[in-house]
């Protein structure tokens, strides 16, 4: 019942959020479902039919080794929802941990927040690209870079909302009734802090899927034999004037579900925060 | 032995590097089932000493330099945390000033009780649970069984005050500190939320610390007061010898300056000037650029306590000359 309340609650009125949630459903049952919905092996080369248009039985073509764009696309919708969560639950877990940590016991966190504040001096692509390139190319490692390039600023923020949370009087409340470090954190700060993390874990996907994106396109990412959006545009870019669909899909799937993701991720942010109430009028 | 015990208590603030007094050696000690009233202005200390009691100022920088607290004959200062967990909301609980802020607003209210009951005792959730129910009915919360399932946000002011004290009175303890637990209420409230207070107390025998501003609430409700200024204790003494017989200015200042329904007068008499700040050094008697006795002995020398009857004693030099 809560949960359909707090759904109604993101969703009502909010016909683009609506939008964005359709197309990211769509995506991720085309990543669950995909062996069933691809006509074509992703990886299966046909050099006879190299670069044909768009038509039948290629509904996207296919590329310079003759494979299905189409069937690639729903391939890479598994990488686009698995490096989109990994990289969430990374940010999460590990920016999250540092930022509710150094909140707490603030000795630690004078020395954990500057490190971080270090981190933060890098250009979010640049420090993905320093790590990767002392990493092997692999889905796991560019989950756990894009990860630790969002654990950042998750951190900062979680840092805020714990030490703001820490001074409430139900904290001090629940010391006196004998509660210790790991109960007042996790039992009275973390449930406070559900909302702003999923708000937070919306943005990260969104932004994972351009970083894991530029990274494929630098060949840095995921190894070329994966199939995924970013690596489609990075093998076809040579493409781009006999066959300039190549790029075009991809990068719209790309778009689409960036958009899809930060309209839904505006929509929960808003429903949390009266102050961006677009049903206040005037303000 | 009392029950609490505060002995020659400090407290400073730390600030650029400098430890600034602010509760400068207050003793006193609080019975099994009295109350002791502690009442003086913002800023005198009252709510640091009700904070050092629970051990809430560790990891700020308000520092205890001196002193001891006991509890039941138990030093506090130097127990450890699991020591100390184990008598907080087990046998010494606290309320605080703000009902808004002083439950988990992501907690159904009923879950916040039970949890108190299951940090201290040997229960399961259905006993807990039920337990709740009774102590909801207890600070007579109307709807005990549909209330416990509520959130905070649903909840009015004083009722989430009664659900604070339901919280604090869960394990039965000894002692209860009330900072300021009726100041943020409307007066009717108020009064429903003391008189409620009062009669858990005579029932369940808890010695209460009540720590107000208000001179009004102190002389409904306790056994004892202690008055407190600028981080020292001026004037302490049975409530009933207190208000008969008043020595200290500061604290007739305190009670000219309350208004009274039935007395038609144009002005109330306020006491001067303001509470130096703590930064500030004032020689001799903190009060004496606000006192209008003040002699020049008050601007030299510290005054001592002086017993002027039993149980009462104030600290002005002018203590045996100054009667009602």
């Amino acid at each position: 019942m809560k949960i359909i309340a707090s759904f109604q609650s993101v969703f009502r009125g909010r016909i683009m959020a609506k939008l964005g949630a359709f197309w990211l459903l769509l995506i991720a049952f085309a990543a669950l479902a995909a062996p069933l919905i691809a006509p074509f092996d992703p990886l299966e080369i046909d050099p006879v039919m190299r670069l044909s248009e768009p038509g039948l039985p290629y509904l996207m073509g296919t590329d310079h080794f003759g494979r299905d764009t189409f069937s690639r696309a729903i391939y890479g919708a598994r990488m686009t929802v698995f490096i989109g969560l990994g990289s969430v639950l990374v940010a999460l877990l590990a920016g999250g941990t540092i930022g509710m940590i150094s909140a707490y016991f603030t000795r630690v966190g004078n020395v954990l927040m500057r490190g971080v504040d270090v981190l933060m001096a890098f250009p979010a692509l640049l420090m993905a690209l320093v790590l990767m390139t002392l990493l092997e190319r692999s889905l796991m490692n560019t989950v756990i870079v894009i990860g630790i390039v969002y654990a950042t600023t998750t951190a900062r923020i979680l840092f805020g909302m714990t030490l703001k949370l820490k001074g409430e009087v139900f904290v001090d409340a629940a010391i006196c009734s004998g509660a210790g470090h790991g109960s007042v954190l996790f039992k009275h700060i973390l449930p406070n802090l559900v909302s702003p993390l999923l708000v937070q874990a919306s943005f990260i996907f969104a932004f994972a899927q351009l970083q894991a994106a530029a990274l494929d396109f630098l060949g840095l990412g995921l190894p070329p034999e994966i199939p995924s959006w970013g690596n489609m545009l990075s093998e076809e870019r040579i493409y781009v004037t006999r066959a300039p669909w190549l790029l075009l899909y991809p990068g719209i799937l790309i778009i689409l579900s960036v958009f899809s993701m930060n309209l839904v991720g505006d929509a929960m942010r808003d429903s949390i925060d009266p102050r961006f109430k677009d049903d206040i009028a005037g303000v | 032995m009392a029950l609490l015990e505060v002995e020659n208590l400090h407290i400073s603030v730390a600030s650029n590097g400098k430890l600034l007094p602010v509760v400068q050696g207050i003793s006193f000690t609080v019975d099994e089932g009295e109350t002791l009233g502690i009442v003086g202005e913002s800023g005198c200390g009252k709510s640091l000493t009700s904070l050092a009691i629970m051990g809430l100022l560790e990891g700020t920088t308000v520092r205890i330099t001196g002193g001891s607290i006991r509890f039941a004959g138990r030093e506090l200062l130097t127990l450890s945390p699991k020591d100390r967990r184990a008598i907080m909301g087990d046998q010494m609980a606290m309320i605080f000033q703000e009902p808004m802020t002083s439950l988990n607003p992501v907690y159904r209210v009923g879950d916040q009780i039970a949890e108190v009951l299951l940090q201290h005792r040997d229960m399961t959730k259905a006993q807990a649970r039920t337990r709740a129910i009774e102590l909801l009915e207890l600070v007579r919360i109307p709807d005990p069984e549909q209330r416990v399932d509520s959130f905070p946000h649903l909840l009015s002011g004083g009722q989430r005050q009664r659900v604070m004290i339901a919280m604090a009175l869960a394990c039965d303890p000894k002692i209860l500190i009330a900072d300021e637990p009726t100041t943020a209420l409307d007066v009717t409230v108020q009064k429903e939320v003391l008189d409620l207070m009062r009669d858990l107390q005579t029932r369940m025998g808890t010695a209460i610390v009540l720590i107000s501003h208000d001179l009004g609430v102190i002389s409904q409700t306790c056994d004892k007061v202690s008055v407190m200024y600028r981080g020292r204790i001026v004037e302490s003494a049975k409530t009933i010898d207190l208000f008969s017989d008043m020595r200290h200015p500061y604290a007739l200042g305190l009670l000219n300056s309350i208004p009274v329904v039935d007395h038609d007068v144009e002005w109330l008499e306020a006491i001067p000037g303001r509470v130096p700040l703590i930064d500030e050094e004032v020689s001799g008697c903190a009060f004496h650029p606000r006192c209008a006795r003040a002699i020049e002995r008050c601007k030299i020398e510290l005054p001592a306590d002086d017993v002027v009857g039993v149980d009462h004693s104030v600290a002005c030099h002018l203590a045996l000359g100054i009667a009602q």
